[in-house]
């Protein structure tokens, strides 16, 4: 046994796995995605109980499950609000939002806009398949117009929505996307994701298997994908942020689109402040009736 | 007293006025306000009751009646009864003859028509000054503490300048000097206040939400629903100096699910709303009952269906409390009665939500949550505040959250605590919280969840039974209509009729014995409530055997029961007992 005085690494990614088994077909994007956020995590090193991670409904909101944080397989499309009471409520937690494209912008999709712009200091990572797996390949919110499936037999009539584009028309201040055929890279943006102050969104191109087109398999996006660092993009710069977010459905794109360089305060720093100026003249909780009486 | 005018005549502001005075002098009052829909001028009225004991509904018919114009007054309809015993007082300028007032079948015992626009004008040269005559007429012709209105109207105008001070001074002197020219044929002064002290004022949206601060409450979701956003906007200036925070969300579903986030982080959390709201919110209470967190929802109940009558008070939402659910699931449901008892029930539903890991739903309603009452000061250390049980060191070491207990609660941890790590879940789960499909796991959950809140059938103190035990007759009331049922039996019981009340502040689950003990003695009586379908009668039937001589009596929301109607209703079910009734009549009772 040899000692070192370098500091060790607290925690490994192994730590963050917990013992259950994955639900979700052999080969599914979703494999990877769990993988990146164990790496993430222990980059991070934060002891599991630290961490909430809450989730909706779909093959992708089984996630928290499979890893050894507090966990909460919520209800379909309500991931969002419940992560921000979380998060209101103990500022001290990391917390985590995951779920699938139906949870986050169809079902939930109202809830996005306005975890954009509360701005707590949480990390939302979207496993974008295009497809509605659990219930077997109906059309998702994000499905290609045309797409044929369960439920559009002759061809899907609406337009996909792009999410990318969503959370920053939204002002989203950490816009990034990853796919687990580049588990380094995916696992760098989460990282990134979790240590920026605030609302962070991950859109992960994560294949269905069973239900997803062959041209969105991870052996398509390894051979399509490209990095937005090395296309020289600037990711503090929001409207060429914006630009190449267009291009969501048509190529694949990986990295920060955007990153704020100068954050806003978080809605846990703005409450916090609120409650140190309010708390010093309070009278205590005993005496909350006080105000009632006629004087 | 009612008063009705248009909406910048300053009616309501004239009625707070006079209950403020009233409450600093030590007099018990009540106060209720009617609008219609508009949301800036349109018609208003208020409803002021004051006594020397306590007040416990807004009343029957009026004492006193202001119209300052007719049209408005008769909007009012029912809520502002007039009889033969009202003094009715209107603005002359209306032009109707003291003969020709338009009530019809009414002869009311005196009529005064007064200048009152005309007096605000010579007084302060605007009719704004209206409500102050009217407050002059009243302490003129009734005694009603003319010291402390005065004191009242100079604290409320002092920013405004001494001007306009002086100008509100003369406008309540002129009332004040036409009241004593013109005495009443039949002299009425109120009794001196019999407590002395002043009282607190408010209403039961500000005593819930001041209560779930109280029990430690430190979220509120919430959205801006009437008649309940005054517990929201309560929150919003008062939980950040305890350490808490709101959060106004984009929905009704969001509201509720940020709430449930911070009691699933450990903290106490309430969210409020209304009917429309409670529908939205329904998703998330499933969640929440199986994912065993405690959680406070508010219903402050309004007319419906759907938007309904938005500012009306109803008690039409109880099969929804109970009822709206997908599964088998149990939810307790408690009811408050007054303005004052809002507190006592409000920290009670902390206590049963914190206890049983439940939501609770607490189904106040639109009477209670904006009428303003008189409460005597409150000794907040006659409360207990009972928080989750929390794992011990032992539990920790191999921790299940959802484990199997004798009682059915389970040792509950929250993220920061080290070793209590687990999944909570919408999904059915095991004892670790482990998603399953297992139907033994399923039926040993559900018995788990309903096992745990059976204890709570068993609180007595959660009823309030008045009476002789032996009485054959009988009133269950809840609610607001509490209040004139409680009344009501006071009338019946000093006629001579041997009646007894039960009121529950646990509306839901039933409590089966207590009810069946209750009816033991009872031959006929009444189930009053505020709705169409006579929604707690209908489900103390599902649960215990009610006597076949005690009914429903249950009118629709804004339509209000005076306790006279109880009276009335009780007495006939007395004679019909007498008589064995025909079979006609049991076919309508059916």
């Amino acid at each position: 046994m040899t000692t070192t005085n370098a500091p060790l690494p607290t925690y490994q990614a192994k730590d963050y796995k917990s013992e259950l088994k994955p639900i979700w077909c052999p080969g599914c994007g979703d494999f990877g995605v769990v993988q990146a956020i164990y790496r993430a995590l222990a980059a991070i090193g934060r002891p599991p109980h630290e961490i909430a991670f809450v989730s909706g409904i779909g093959c992708s909101s089984r996630i928290p499950g499979y890893t050894t944080a507090y966990g909460f397989n919520s209800v379909h499309g309500r991931a969002l609000p419940i992560a921000q009471g979380i998060k209101v409520a103990s500022p001290e937690l990391l917390v985590l939002v995951a779920g699938g494209d139906g949870d986050g912008f169809s079902i939930g999709g109202g809830h996005v806009a306005h975890a954009v712009r509360r701005n707590t200091d949480i990390t939302y990572i979207v496993m974008d398949n295009q497809i509605y797996g659990l219930t077997k390949g109906q059309l998702s919110p994000t499905s290609p117009k045309g797409l044929h499936t369960v439920t559009s037999e002759y061809g899907s009539l609406e337009e996909a929505v792009n999410p990318l584009l969503y959370v920053l028309a939204y002002g989203a201040n950490f816009v990034a996307q990853g796919t687990p055929a580049d588990m380094a890279g995916l696992a760098e943006v989460i990282e990134a994701a979790i240590r920026f102050p605030g609302f962070s969104f991950v859109n992960v191109q994560s294949p269905c298997v069973t239900f997803g087109e062959d041209d969105q398999q991870v052996k398509n996006h390894r051979a399509t994908m490209q990095s937005l660092a090395k296309l020289g993009h600037d990711p503090t710069d929001r409207l060429a942020a914006m630009g190449l977010a267009q291009k969501y459905g048509k190529e694949l794109h990986t990295g920060v689109f955007y990153k704020n360089p100068d954050p806003p305060p978080t809605m846990n720093a703005l409450i916090k402040e609120r409650q140190q100026v309010l708390s010093e003249k309070a009278p205590p909780r005993s005496r909350i009736f006080d105000r009632f009486l006629q004087t | 007293m009612g008063m009705a005018g248009s909406g910048g005549d300053g009616i309501v502001s004239a009625g707070e006025s006079l209950i403020s005075a009233a409450a600093y002098e030590g007099y018990h009052a009540m106060m209720t306000k009617s609008f219609g829909s508009q949301v800036r001028g349109g018609e208003s009225s208020c409803r002021v009751r004051l006594s020397t004991a306590r007040v416990q509904n807004p009343g029957g018919t009026l004492d006193v009646a202001i119209a300052l114009n007719w049209e408005d007054f008769l909007k009012f309809g029912a809520e502002l009864p007039v009889s033969g015993d009202t003094v009715v007082i209107y603005d002359s300028k209306t032009g109707v003859e003291p003969g020709q007032i338009p009530l019809v079948g009414v002869t009311p015992k005196e009529v005064f028509a007064v200048p009152i626009g005309e007096m605000a004008r010579r007084a302060a040269g605007t009719d704004k000054a209206k409500n102050s005559v009217v407050l002059g007429l009243i302490a003129g012709w009734f005694g009603i503490a003319p010291g402390s209105i005065v004191r009242g109207l100079n604290k409320k105008f002092a920013k405004k300048g001494p001007e306009l001070l002086a100008a509100n001074e003369r406008a309540f002197h002129l009332g004040e000097e036409f009241a004593k020219e013109h005495p009443l044929a039949t002299p009425r002064a109120m009794a001196p206040p019999t407590s002395s002290g002043s009282k607190m004022l408010t209403d039961g949206n500000d005593m819930c939400a001041a209560a779930a601060i109280l029990a430690g409450c430190e979220f509120f979701g919430g959205y801006p629903i009437t008649p309940s956003t005054e517990i929201m906007q309560f929150f919003t200036r008062e939980v950040w100096k305890y350490g808490g925070a709101v959060v106004q969300a984009e929905d009704e579903i969001a509201s509720i699910g940020a709430a449930l986030g911070a009691s699933f982080a450990g903290k106490k959390a309430m969210t409020a709303t209304s009917g429309p709201g409670m529908a939205l919110k329904t998703e998330i209470l499933g969640l929440a009952t199986i994912a065993e967190l405690p959680l406070v929802i508010v219903n402050v109940q309004r007319g419906g269906p759907s938007t309904g009558l938005p500012t009306k008070p109803e008690q039409s939402d109880l099969f929804q409390a109970a009822f709206s659910a997908s599964g088998d699931v149990l939810r307790p449901i408690l009811a408050p009665t007054s303005v004052a008892d809002t507190v006592d029930v409000t920290v009670e539903a902390f206590n049963i939500a914190e206890h049983y890991q439940t939501p609770v739903i607490l189904l106040s309603d639109q009477e209670i949550a904006q009428r303003k009452e008189t409460v005597d000061p409150i000794d907040t250390s006659r409360f207990t505040f009972i928080e989750r049980k929390r794992p011990t060191a032992v539990d920790l070491q191999s921790y299940a959250r959802f484990r199997m207990t004798e009682d059915g609660i389970s040792p509950i941890s929250h993220p920061g605590m080290k070793g209590g790590n687990y999944q909570g879940a919408g999904i059915e789960h095991n004892e670790q919280g482990n998603p399953t499909a297992s139907g033994k796991v399923h039926a040993a959950m559900n018995a788990k969840r309903f096992r745990k809140l059976a204890p709570l059938q068993r609180r007595r103190d959660l009823f309030r039974i008045d009476g002789d035990p032996d009485a054959p007759f009988a009133l269950v009331s809840w609610g607001s209509i509490a209040g004139v049922c409680r009344e009501a039996y006071l009338r019946a019981t000093a006629e001579g009729l041997a009646v007894k009340l039960l009121v529950p502040w646990l509306v839901y689950p039933v409590a089966e014995e207590i009810y069946r003990e209750f009816f033991g003695s009872v031959r006929a009586g009444l189930v009053v409530e505020a709705s169409h379908q006579g929604q707690l009668y209908r489900i103390l039937r599902m649960y215990v055997d009610v006597p076949r001589g005690v009914t429903s009596f249950a009118r629709d929301g804004a339509n209000p029961i005076q306790p006279g109607d109880v009276v009335e209703r009780l007495r006939a079910a007395a004679l019909a007992l007498q008589s064995p009734p025909s079979a006609q009549q049991i076919a309508c009772e059916e």
